[in-house]
């Protein structure tokens, strides 16, 4: 009776890496996928088209924002938010805790719920896991996110514990507020701070529950890349194989690479999109600053081997004349970027269904780090995969 | 360039038609028409992919040289014009010198040079300059170096002045043309300056006449962009009027500026033959959709009737456009404007332009551009259609009908 289906087209034989097809009811995504964060429903500078053009499965809405603006009663209105957007395919929010709590300093947490002031009117409210599945209940995306309790990654002590303990009480209270589980899939989130044990406990609790899918959540937040990983591992050892796992808030290349090979499936993050509305555009060696002077005469495209209509057209030369300075500027870096993550996941995908993924991890490396000047953590991390960065 | 006078309607509405413009060899354009206005080489918030879904664009970019300017050595280096390098390259180029949408700094132009204003601040372009930039650029035409800076305000002795820069400035470049193969290719406009004085004006006009000039560029009215409500003034009619009277009738008249629907059908009252687009890139700025009605086939009660706009426009409301941020629009699922064939109209509604307002997302420029686009380009078919058809008066009654109250709009 779930609205998603995985299947796993194939494993990696070396590492915890796989290549899926997952069915949702407005599209068939496949998996490793880095999802583009539409925050108030709309993908900056672009419209739904160009993301069809790019292949674009699933894009991402905040429930926080899209609450506020236009509001559930509105988007029940439309019909949605796939209708209000025109965004025909695949679309997942997250819970509005996660926002609230980075947003608002005095987003203050209850057993009952997360109580904040209106950045509107001033007012407290109190955002609780029933509200945050109505509100996401109204905006129909296919997979939804329950309310967890957020700490920051770099708090520790019983404060981590009690949130763990916390999240899987919202995550009942979450299913039994669900109405619509036949077309939209609710994923619970692993919590548990920096602690290996609090993790297991966690995934262990979480699983019992029939539930289409799972998300990695409280990382990405400012902790050590060493605890990041081995926060990342922990849980997808624990989690099914028959599910998806999403790894909430990654996004940088080089995360992507070593958590596709620690067994996560999806991603999202604003950085490939934001980072273009400041001129950068993502290539296989890092980052193009293209309001530096260094492009004012490069007259070649940002990245000859990139299909995107960006590097179809323009060169690096006209960009960097109108690098955010006009808007188009940013249009033109958003599809680029977007192209980037996108043709990243796909070979990564491709690489493991034809049984080379390690191969395509070490090219990615050589790639990025010429120097061979590999960051120790993603040494450290891959090799606890059987991958060896030369 | 040819141009040549079709059909004289009532006396002074001309039908026209260019022919041999630059690299366009035998495609010819009926004018009066428009030029698409960029902005630094793009429609502003629109890319090559999303010009794309705007059907039936004009033949012609225009380029104001402001933003460009300071980019003529990287254009040089490129080697293949301005057009390539800001992936135009399917339009021909017109070059001119001011943005209509963005104020000049007032008070920066002299005899030698005249200032433009780019990112990276001020300009002074000189006629050695000047000639430098438009072989970087080799536009199809351009407009010659002129001193705009002159507006209803402004004193004789500035008037005066800007036309003596002009007209030295043209002399200058004519002469500079001779050895510049580059520049024999192009056509170009010679500016008429001269404010509201009609001494000056015609002072200008009969000058530039006796110049090697394949056509004309009207401007000087004003310097301070968009913000430009003398327009529609009887005083502007008026002066525009007689300037125009001492132009050669075979030659084609350019006014870029930012124009309202019943200020176009004036100034073609008067005999302007070139526009621009930057009216639908202002409304665009303010949240603002076009909506006039420009079909003069249908008798006004027949659209009452049928048409679904009336729903959603309470009849109090007057002008030429709707401003989506209204409140009004938060749940209104309805096209911007019923029955438009465009892009954005075919599958957004006024409700997600509102949101996108609230929340000022980039996508609402780009949705709004593409709409206002199609709608001031339609404005112009059936203006061209009225001329065609001697039905211009009615289109005239039709937009006057729906002339708004308060200025902006
Ligand atoms: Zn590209
Ligand atoms: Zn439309």
């Amino acid at each position: 009776h779930s609205a998603l289906s995985l299947k796993i087209l194939a494993e990696c034989p070396v590492t915890k890496a796989r290549a899926c097809e997952m069915k949702l009811p407005h599209a068939l995504v496949k998996t490793p996928v880095f999802m583009p964060v539409g925050t108030q429903g709309s993908l900056k500078g672009l419209v739904p088209d160009q993301l069809r053009d790019l292949d674009c499965r699933i894009i991402l809405g905040n429930t926080y924002h899209l609450g506020h603006r236009p509001g559930p009663e509105l988007l029940e209105k439309a019909g949605g938010l796939h209708s209000f957007m025109k965004w025909d395919r695949a679309l997942l929010t997250d819970s509005g805790g996660f926002q609230m709590v980075s947003l608002l300093k005095l987003a203050e947490i209850t057993e009952e719920g997360v109580k904040f002031q209106s950045p509107h009117d001033g007012s407290e409210m109190l955002l609780t896991p029933e509200h945050s599945i109505e509100i996401q209940n109204a905006i129909g995306a296919d997979i939804i996110m329950q309310l967890d309790d957020v700490v920051s990654s770099t708090v520790s002590g019983p404060r981590v514990e009690e949130a763990m303990h916390r999240t899987i009480r919202w995550l009942d209270r979450c299913i039994t507020a669900h109405k619509r589980p036949h077309d939209q899939n609710i994923f619970p989130i692993v919590q548990g701070g920096l602690d290996e044990n609090l993790r297991r406990q966690c995934a262990k609790e979480l699983i019992k529950r029939d539930v289409p899918g799972f998300a990695i959540g409280g990382l990405s937040g400012g902790e050590s890349k060493e605890h990041f990983w081995r926060m990342v591992t922990v849980s997808t050892d624990e989690l099914p194989n028959s599910k998806p796992r999403y790894l909430m808030g990654v996004g940088f290349a080089v995360d992507l690479v070593v958590c596709v090979a620690l067994g996560c499936d999806m991603f999202d993050c604003v950085f490939p999109t934001r980072t273009a509305r400041f001129g950068c555009a993502l290539v296989r060696t890092g980052q193009l600053n293209l309001k530096t002077k260094l492009f004012a005469k490069d007259f070649r495209p940002i990245d000859g081997d990139c299909k995107c209509s960006t590097c179809a057209k323009y060169t690096r030369a006209y960009l960097h004349t109108v690098a955010t300075n006009e808007t188009v500027a940013c249009t033109l870096l958003t599809v680029h970027n977007v192209a980037y993550q996108m043709s990243l996941m796909l070979a990564m995908h491709t690489s493991i269904i034809e049984q080379r993924f390690p191969e395509c991890v070490q090219k990615f490396f050589e790639d990025m780090f010429p120097e061979k000047n590999y960051p120790d953590w993603a040494v450290k991390a891959l090799a606890s995969v059987n991958i060896v960065l030369k | 360039m040819k141009f040549s006078v079709e059909k004289l309607v009532q006396g002074s509405c001309r039908l026209g038609v260019l022919r041999d413009v630059g690299k366009l060899k035998n495609q010819t354009v009926e004018t009066p028409f428009c030029l698409l206005y960029t902005r630094g080489g793009s429609v502003p918030n629109l890319s090559n992919d999303t010009l794309g879904y705007v059907q039936d664009l004009p033949p012609v970019a225009l380029m104001p040289l402001n933003v460009l300017a300071e980019h003529h050595e990287t254009v040089q280096e490129y080697g293949k014009g301005i057009a390539e390098f800001t992936v135009m390259k399917d339009f021909l180029v017109c070059c001119t010198m001011q943005d209509p949408c963005t104020a000049a700094p007032s008070g920066y132009n002299d005899k030698t040079s005249v200032a433009l204003w780019g990112r990276s601040g001020k300009m002074k372009v000189d006629p050695e300059l000047f000639v430098k930039v438009q072989e970087a650029f080799q536009p199809d035409w351009f407009q010659c170096l002129g001193d705009a800076d002159t507006c209803k305000t402004s004193s004789k002795k500035r008037t005066k002045k800007a036309v003596d820069n002009t007209l030295n400035f043209l002399d200058e470049i004519l002469s500079k043309r001779k050895s510049s193969q580059t520049l024999q290719k192009m056509a170009l406009f010679g500016s008429i300056g001269g404010g509201f004085s009609q001494f000056e004006r015609e002072r200008s006009a009969k000058e530039t006449v006796a110049r090697n000039v394949e056509g004309f560029a009207l401007e000087g009215f004003q310097n301070d962009g968009e913000e430009f409500c003398q327009f529609g003034d009887k005083d502007f009619v008026d002066i525009l009027s007689l300037t125009l009277k001492h132009l050669p009738e075979d030659k084609p008249r350019m006014m870029c500026a930012v124009l309202r629907p019943d200020v176009v059908l004036q100034a073609v009252r008067a005999g302007i033959d070139i526009f621009d687009t930057s009216y639908a890139y202002a409304a665009t700025e303010k949240g603002h959709a076009l909506v006039f009605d420009y079909n003069y086939h249908t008798p006004s009660e027949e659209v009452k009737d049928s048409d679904e706009t009336k729903m959603s426009t309470p009849a109090t409301e007057s002008g030429f456009t709707i401003n989506l941020g209204d409140k009004k629009y938060r749940d209104d699922f309805g096209p911007l404007l019923a029955g438009c064939k465009c892009f954005t109209c075919k599958t957004n509604t006024r409700a997600y332009i509102n949101h996108l307002n609230n929340v000022t997302e980039l996508q609402q420029g780009i949705l709004l551009m593409i709409h206002n686009l199609h709608h001031y380009l339609g404005f112009f078919s059936a203006l061209r259609q009225s001329l065609r058809e001697d039905k211009f008066d009615q289109l005239e009654a039709l937009i006057a009908q729906q002339k708004p109250h308060s200025p902006d709009r």
